[in-house]
């Protein structure tokens, strides 16, 4: 009778070990699945915010710490697009931005740029944003310069389709920025805010004034290399900014 | 991690040098010695980063160190040598990927987590770590001595991982090795010669000569003189002149905010004639008339070492060779790999 019991017991108790032992592995599996995932996710947010702030994040939750840094602006648009997107059905259009989007992306990260935000068919991109680099501003103005030889070359392939060719306008500018995580619970970016972005999105509007494609301000100039050529444009007065905006085109670059 | 064909061909290595290595290196010769063959200083600099022991910090440390730093600098070769470096020291895997993704999560004590994240924020780099970080490194029980060699471990780490991204140096036998039944049983004999005590201190190298001040931050430690010797061989090489390197060790130092270096390198291109205003004109555009048509391809070069993508890093090392012999291309990832060690372990000079 005892040893019936004590095989019983044997019995319960080693059902009971391989049942704890299943689990255990089973929630070792989900938990190694589930550090995969987030190790996966902190790749990916590092490509959009600072190594920093991402590590900030996961150690405490979300940061609300924000810094004001010097970045280079580079704010582009389309001209005219508003003509395009009414000639086109929906799904042309679609692919035909993505397409854009994606080539100018590239140039950016190229460059060292970070894409921040996309702006209906505009778009930001931040120099000196996510890492120390001393040489944004030269970096930035490359990017615009590539940015303009990969757009021919994506018309080329546009005209081929029988789509029409897209224009460009671009606008550069250098300043301090407050830099942190922007949002609320539900929605929230890495992102900068301050008079910089919005002096490189107005620049950029006077490309359609001065009729060219790439514009810096005298603050890009005054960090840039020599060896860029620039034409001066007469001073513009620009909504937001009380005193006119003096502007340089750039034409290229004498390597 | 992405990695790239290796171009570089295997050649005969200088006389005595295949035994230097072997010596070094457990009485292995890496795949990489005969290929960086052409330019024997960055042969001996490899195997001493690599093969560097420690007299203040746990020799077991410094292979987490490796680990962390390779993972950041997606150095496939580095990477793969170092976890089967730490399986047949006897962690298992299950160990190694919880360091790898969290070091908070690691089975280690408190000190060596605080000693791993020290180590992640040298490599970075972005921003530059602060005095303040490394008096909490100190608060969680480190001495001085040893939070120099935690961060020379850390910073020495990045030579052979820039070494081996740029050339994509394909990875060891060793790998799979470490990994077969025999390699099994053999382990703990291995592990007890592979672990080692720490070394003892050797006599510090006066603070004189190119990056003086920030060797002797490393005091008595054996990495002292293992740097010692490898900027000066480095320097003394002729394959590249030595205007072109300090160039690029200026170059490096201004990327990683680090004016100490910048002001070491100009003070010394100043001697060799470059006059301040020409050199702050190369400095800020990366370019300029100043230069030959190779420290014309040299100076943006040394930038794209300093943080990097490896498939990037491994196309634009490519590039240098329409330009450079193969040998002063190993010569140029050599010093730029040296110029990044330096400027990053010299925030051991930084005060509060």
């Amino acid at each position: 009778m005892l040893s019936a019991l004590l095989a019983a017991t044997v019995v319960v108790l080693a059902a009971v070990a391989w049942r704890l032992g299943r689990r255990t592995r089973e929630l070792r599996g989900r938990l190694a699945r589930a550090a995969g995932e987030l190790e996966a996710l902190q790749h990916s947010f590092a490509r959009f915010a600072p190594s920093e702030v991402v590590e900030r994040i996961i150690a405490q939750g979300i940061s609300t710490r924000s810094e004001t840094k010097e970045v280079t602006v580079l704010f582009a648009d389309l001209v005219g697009f508003t003509q395009v997107a009414e000639a086109l059905p929906p799904d042309r259009l679609v692919a035909l931005l993505n397409g854009y989007f994606a080539a100018m992306a590239e140039v950016a990260a190229a460059h060292r740029g970070h894409l921040a935000k996309f702006i209906g068919d505009g778009f930001l991109v931040l120099f000196g944003a996510l890492e120390p680099n001393p040489w944004q501003t030269n970096d930035a103005v490359h990017a615009a310069l590539a940015m303009r030889t990969a757009l021919a070359a994506y018309n080329v392939r546009l005209r081929a389709d029988g789509l029409p060719a897209l224009t460009a306008g671009i606008g550069i500018h250098r300043g301090p920025v407050v830099a942190g995580v922007i949002g609320n619970a539900a929605l929230m970016e890495y992102g900068v805010i301050g008079r910089t972005v919005n002096v490189a999105a107005r620049v950029e509007g006077l490309t359609r004034v001065h009729a060219t494609d790439v514009l810096v301000t005298e603050a890009v100039v005054a960090h840039l290399d020599g060896r860029f050529r620039l034409r001066r444009m007469p001073p513009a007065e620009v909504k937001g900014i009380p005193e006119p905006v003096v502007t340089f085109a750039v034409d290229g670059f004498e390597a | 991690m992405e990695w790239g064909d290796c171009w570089l061909a295997p050649a005969p290595l200088q006389e005595g040098l295949a035994a230097e290595v072997r010596r070094g290196i457990g009485g292995i010769l890496p795949g990489w010695a005969p290929r960086l063959a052409a330019v024997p200083w960055v042969v001996r600099a490899n195997t001493r980063f690599v093969a560097v022991r420690f007299a203040y910090m746990p020799p077991a440390l410094s292979s987490w160190i490796n680990l962390v730093v390779s993972q950041d600098n997606s150095c496939r070769y580095c990477y793969g040598v170092t976890r089967a470096l730490l399986k047949v020291l006897g962690y298992g895997d299950a160990q190694i990927d919880r360091i790898e993704r969290d070091v908070h999560l690691a089975d280690m004590a408190r000190a060596e987590q605080a000693a791993l994240e020290f180590a992640r924020k040298v490599s970075h780099a972005n921003p530059r770590p602060t005095p303040g970080e490394r008096e909490r490194l100190a608060q969680a029980g480190w001495a001085p001595a040893a939070i120099a060699e935690i961060a020379y471990a850390a910073a020495s780490a990045g030579f052979p991982n820039r070494i081996a991204t740029a050339f994509a140096i394909p990875p060891e036998p060793f790998e799979r090795w470490a990994e077969r039944p025999l390699a099994r049983l053999v382990r703990p004999l291995l592990a007890r010669r592979l672990r080692g005590r720490p070394a003892a201190p050797l006599i510090a190298p006066p603070p004189a000569g190119p990056c003086g001040d920030v060797i002797s931050a490393l005091g008595d430690s054996p990495g002292a003189q293992a740097l010692r010797a490898t900027i000066d061989e480095a320097l003394a090489s002729p394959v590249l002149p030595r205007r072109s390197k300090v160039l690029m060790l200026a170059v490096v130092g201004r990327a990683l905010d680090c004016p100490r270096s910048e002001a070491e390198a100009r003070a010394e291109l100043g001697a060799l004639g470059i006059e301040p205003a020409a050199l702050e004109r190369v400095l800020a555009n990366l370019g300029g008339p100043e230069l030959d048509r190779r420290e014309a391809a040299l100076v943006p070069f040394a930038r794209e070492t300093v943080r990097y993508q490896a498939s990037a890093l491994q196309r634009r090392t490519r590039a240098l060779a329409d330009v450079l012999s193969v040998a002063e291309v190993i010569e140029a990832v050599g010093i730029a790999a040296l110029a990044n060690v330096v400027a990053r372990l010299s925030i051991l000079l930084d005060r509060c």
